[in-house]
């Protein structure tokens, strides 16, 4: 066992923290980590459907947003919250002000930006738009127009 | 024509809003560069040599005169006077000051006009036929799916950071006018065995340095299930569509990869999921207001005791411009931009303000524009197009060019664009100039020359009987010519002819290849027949023997 590995962890939505797996070592392991309640970190280049079988036992997923080009992240939370129906937390880490509605659109319950929004406004993106033009994970509050 | 309603424009004071937040956040050094260009892009502005240049869209190509009078009012207050339109159904403007932007927006807004995603890597402007709705022998007008389409891709939460941008046309005719497989993705309305209206699919075309026709994917998507066949083929794209290398982000190199046949596979797989889910249905009573929205506004006319003027120029104008519509007692009108000695899509405020007066007063106040950088008045009554001619000739609007060879589609190159390696608009009008001899052109008929500034092939050369890539050298503009590319009938990338040519010697090689052509022509062929019969050989002995 190396001792110094560092140990990823989140706060979850009761403020507890939660300690992270990888993709690949949750699907090693995914009755011993879901015992000890491990979260999973999902970055743009995992593939997800390694997680669909297993996604009962999940106490939460992080997705990766700190790439603010790099659209992967919307795709898996769509997958994973509204074809696969998941209800546990999604917190999207790394997260850009100025992409927070097309995250939590796509099924991100929860956020935690980037150092260097600090003391911007928030509210203003991530309900930035009243109207929406397509079903998507999660709608709340928008009227729908498609 | 569908008009936006109180949502829409709640959604673009929005959007303008959001826009004119994020500018100042990043004039006051709170939003680095890398992600405001990202943002502004989707916001239709780029940066250009000069100053900024704003792409704003006219979805479908169909535009009212309320709408092109905005445009011009745009042009007066915050550019120089006119416009550009492009060959994907844009209008540019290209000397925007950076502050005036959100007001500029906020103009185009109060008469449903916006330039959202007009750039950048997310679903472009999706462009239709022109003719759409007016010819008799089409499928289906293409219209009411296009603005389906574009309303759900509109800012749509998953698909708005792709791999790269993403373009689409919708073709409904039985010709294909929108070039269809040279774009992301292509469809084309077709009826399967029973009479059923559905989609043929092809994914992954393009041109640019490495110009690809895309293949057919899926012969039949049933019209309802459309929604979330896109969506599977852009959840693909997003998902497995190469992002580390900067040349090969589009998705015909993802489809080239995997082979179409294996690529339809990936998303015949996401698309057995999303084909069932009910809110991914195309929404139907949408579908059927539209199409009344869309509905032709005109009906048949009994002109048995009428007949048009006899005028040696009219007719000249009339046999390249004027084809007929499906209700009899109607025509449809194109008129071109391209004048001689200006630069090819252009418009000056003054023009579109008289073409929106002679709109009102002969076509429902309705324009369409083109892939040629044309507009369209799609409803002429046959005994006032003789009058419309009038007018237009008056306000040297009634170029008889349009259909000849004179009619040259070209960039705004190095004049006006930073990403260009070399001008367009001057080797226009120098091609223009050589052959303005209006009987020589008639004889010559319809040949088609497209000059590109760069490989981003915004003039799309590599669909034109002669096709020009402006390359740099030692700081010398050079341009390599391709020849015989096609898509009205079928698609074909044109081929090069050889080592590129300096800008000096490039009109007089383009002289020597209409000549050849000429010399070889039988009876009725077209370019691309001659140049199929005889093969490319003896072009290239012309031209560099």
């Amino acid at each position: 066992m190396v001792e110094d590995s560092e140990v990823i962890s989140v706060f979850n939505d009761q403020g507890q923290s939660v300690e992270l797996v990888s993709v690949d070592e949750w699907v090693a392991d995914i009755d011993g980590h879901s015992a000890s309640e491990k979260g999973v970190l999902v970055v743009p280049s995992d593939d997800v459907e390694l997680l669909q079988g297993s996604l009962s036992k999940v106490t939460l997923i992080v997705l990766d947003f700190a790439s603010f080009d790099d659209g992967r992240g919307y795709s898996q939370a769509t997958l994973i919250r509204k074809r696969w129906g998941y209800e546990g937390q999604i917190i999207g880490i790394n997260a850009h002000l100025d992409q927070l509605q097309f995250m939590i659109r796509s099924g991100v319950s929860s956020y935690q930006l980037q150092e260097q929004y600090q003391g911007t406004d928030e509210s203003d993106y991530a309900h930035g738009y009243s109207v929406c033009y397509q079903a998507a994970a999660n709608n709340a509050n928008m009227k729908q127009k498609f | 024509m569908y008009q936006y309603n109180s949502d829409d424009t709640t959604f673009l004071v929005e959007r303008v809003d959001q826009f004119e937040k994020q500018l100042d956040r990043h004039l006051a050094g709170d939003l680095d560069a890398a992600k405001f260009r990202s943002i502004r892009l989707r916001n239709g502005l780029y940066l250009q040599l000069h100053a900024h240049m704003l792409r704003v869209a006219i979805p479908y190509g169909v535009l009212n005169t309320e709408q092109l009078r905005a445009l011009a009012d745009v042009a007066d207050k915050y550019d120089r006077g006119f416009g550009h339109f492009t060959t994907r159904q844009n209008i540019q403007y290209n000397w925007i000051d950076l502050p005036d932007i959100a007001n500029l927006l906020r103009d185009l807004s109060s008469v449903g006009v916006h330039a959202i995603q007009t750039s950048g890597k997310a679903m472009r402007n999706i462009t239709a036929d022109p003719l759409s709705g007016l010819t008799k022998d089409e499928v289906e007008d293409a219209r009411p799916y296009c603005e389906l389409i574009r309303r759900w891709f509109n800012v749509h939460p998953e698909f708005s950071w792709l791999p790269s941008k993403f373009k689409m046309a919708i073709n409904g005719a039985k010709l294909d006018e929108t070039a269809l497989q040279i774009h992301d993705l292509g469809l084309n309305i077709v009826r399967n065995e029973v009479g059923e209206l559905g989609f043929a699919s092809y994914v992954g075309g393009g041109l640019g340095a490495a110009p690809m026709v895309a293949p057919e994917i899926h012969s039949f998507v049933p019209a309802e299930d459309i929604i979330s066949y896109l969506e599977s083929v852009l959840r693909v794209y997003n998902l497995k569509g190469r992002r580390d290398n900067l040349k090969r982000l589009r998705i015909k190199f993802l489809v080239r990869e995997h082979g179409a046949v294996n690529f339809a596979k990936l998303v015949d797989e996401d698309w057995q999921h999303g084909k069932n889910d009910p809110e991914l249905k195309l929404n139907m009573a949408e579908l059927e207001k539209l199409k009344a929205d869309f509905a032709l506004s005109i009906q048949p006319l009994e002109l048995n005791d009428f007949k048009d003027t006899i005028d040696i120029n009219y007719s000249i104008w009339k046999t390249n411009n004027v084809r007929a519509h499906k209700v009899s007692g109607y025509s449809i009108v194109n008129i071109s931009l391209t004048q001689l000695g200006t630069a090819p899509g252009d418009a000056t405020s003054e023009q579109m303000r008289m073409i929106s007066d002679l709109a009102d007063q002969y076509s429902r106040s309705e324009l369409r524009t083109t892939k040629r950088q044309n507009l369209v008045f799609p409803h002429v009554r046959n005994d006032e197009v003789y009058l419309l001619w009038k007018a237009l000739d008056e306000n040297d609007l009634a170029s008889p060019h349009q259909g000849t060879l004179a009619h040259v589609v070209a960039c705004p190159g190095a004049d006006y664009c930073d990403l260009a390696k070399a001008v367009s608009i001057p080797i226009a009008q120098r091609v223009q100039q050589r052959f303005d001899d209006l009987d020589k052109l008639f004889d010559i008929g319809p040949i088609n020359i497209n000059i590109s500034g760069c490989e981003n092939s915004c003039a799309h050369h590599h669909i034109a009987d002669i096709g020009l890539l402006g390359l740099k050298k030692n700081e010398e503009e050079f341009y390599q010519i391709t020849l015989a590319g096609e898509t009205l009938h079928e698609t074909a990338i044109g081929r090069k002819l050889g080592r590129s040519i300096s800008g000096e010697e490039v009109v007089d090689a383009i002289e020597k290849i209409v000549h050849l052509y000429l010399e070889n022509r039988e009876e009725e062929e077209n370019f691309v027949d001659v140049f199929k019969r005889i093969g490319i050989a003896p072009f290239k002995e012309r031209v560099y023997g």
